[in-house]
């Protein structure tokens, strides 16, 4: 995210209608209304798109119920790939599952999990960043420290992001956002399905992020965008945002697996040796 | 050769004092939006590590589109590098109507929290405003819990 001073040449600047603008800005203070038009926003809008990490849906999964984590946490085993596109979305994937194996308290995979992370960012030339990070969740795990390995498993993304965004990687730090959506949401519709009612489902109402990343894909660079992994992602996420768009009364529980079906069939494909 | 050297990088550094705030980055803008963070932190919330940071015009407002899940509750810190700024800082739902609860504002930052009524995407409006700078520095960072 930081883009620093260069950011003010990444938001849109929206000028048209100033006037009329100032106008009924005084007229809403006046009255006391709390309202805006974002069609008529007299300033930026800021392109940038934070992705909430897993365990943001997760904190409330655990307050509407008490879902079993344990049998939400999978066995990853990667096969050797210099792929770098393949390696990026497993590490977003790996991190994610990370969230999940705090959410069970299972130390041995969150150690298991940080072993896996020094290993992708090994593959991937990004293990001096990281491995601080990675080492402070194995210490963590041991004292069974679990904000702190939320919170370190939340800045390893951030420190690979950022360093594959310094090499002019921004494509593949996209990846690992998308790796990581894509694990946390197919957690959610296991559980969801699991115990399906309203409230849970409405948690897969997430349009924004879908749209944020479909566009993503679009802009990527041709090495990228045609790897098989992210054309198949973004295939599946246009089903997805479908499915998101045609829950206008609230998502079935057909909608909820059939969201699960696909993430888990992108997952397979990011996991796969080719 | 060494006195114009001298004298142009004295030159320079005056201009750069000028132009903005001594040492003034959006690291620092970060750091008081992480300052504006203490008191919710100690109130069990999760502070996210990624954020939005930026150089903007005095009082000119931002918007921001963000996720947001019914169930939890969140804040948001906004922070400036520069000094006395005034903040905005508004978040409203999906029919545009203000959703903010429980802003305050100090010298370096703001804050304020939110119960998001449903899941869905929300847009955070908020501008800095400065008497004495044109351009501002800025950092929003958030939690929940």
């Amino acid at each position: 995210m930081k883009r620093s001073f260069f950011h003010l040449l990444t938001v849109l600047t929206v000028t048209s209608g100033l006037v009329s603008i100032h106008t009924a800005q005084a007229q809403a203070a006046k009255a006391g209304v709390q309202e805006f038009d974002p069609q008529a926003f007299p300033g930026q809008v800021v392109d940038d798109v934070v992705v909430p990490v897993p365990s943001e849906v997760f904190s409330v999964l655990d307050k509407l119920g008490e879902p079993n984590w344990q049998q939400e946490l999978r066995e990853i085993d990667f096969p050797k790939t210099g792929d770098r596109t393949k390696l990026a979305l497993q590490f977003g994937m790996t991190v994610a599952e990370g969230f999940v194996a705090v959410q069970a308290e299972d130390k041995e995979t969150v150690k298991d999990i940080g072993r896996d992370v020094i290993d992708l960012a090994t593959a991937l030339g990004l293990i001096k960043s990281v491995r601080p990070h990675a080492q402070a969740i194995l210490d963590a795990a041991d004292k069974g420290d679990w904000a702190s390995i939320r919170k370190e498993f939340d800045q390893t993304q951030k420190t690979v992001r950022d360093t594959m965004e310094q090499m002019k990687d921004a494509d593949l730090s996209q990846c690992v956002s998308m790796g990581g959506w894509l694990r946390g949401t197919a957690s959610v519709t296991s559980v969801v399905s699991k115990n399906f009612n309203p409230d849970r489902a409405e948690l897969l109402n997430q349009p924004m992020l879908v749209e944020h990343f479909i566009s993503t894909i679009g802009k990527m660079g041709s090495s990228v965008k045609e790897h098989g992994n992210v054309s198949d992602i973004s295939k599946g996420l246009k089903d997805i945002l479908g499915k998101m768009e045609g829950a206008v009364d609230g998502f079935t529980k057909d909608a909820v697996r059939d969201i699960g079906k696909t993430c888990d069939t992108l997952l397979s494909g990011i996991t796969a040796a080719k | 050769m060494r006195l114009f050297s001298c004298s142009r990088a004295f030159t320079l550094a005056l201009v750069a004092s000028i132009a903005l705030p001594a040492f003034a980055t959006v690291d620092d803008a970060h750091s008081f939006a992480m300052e504006a963070a203490v008191p919710f932190v100690e109130q069990g919330f999760i502070v996210r590590e990624d954020y939005w940071n930026g150089e903007v015009k005095s009082g000119q407002k931002l918007m921001i589109k963000h996720q947001m899940f019914k169930g939890n509750e969140y804040a948001f810190w906004l922070g400036s590098a520069n000094e006395d700024v005034t903040f905005e800082l508004k978040v409203y739902d999906d029919k545009n109507k203000e959703i903010t609860i429980d802003s305050k504002a100090d010298k370096m930052f703001a804050s304020m929290r939110v119960n998001p009524p449903k899941t869905g995407t929300y847009t955070i409006v908020f501008s800095v405003t400065s008497k004495k700078e044109k351009g501002i520095y800025w950092a929003l960072a958030y939690g929940y819990r």
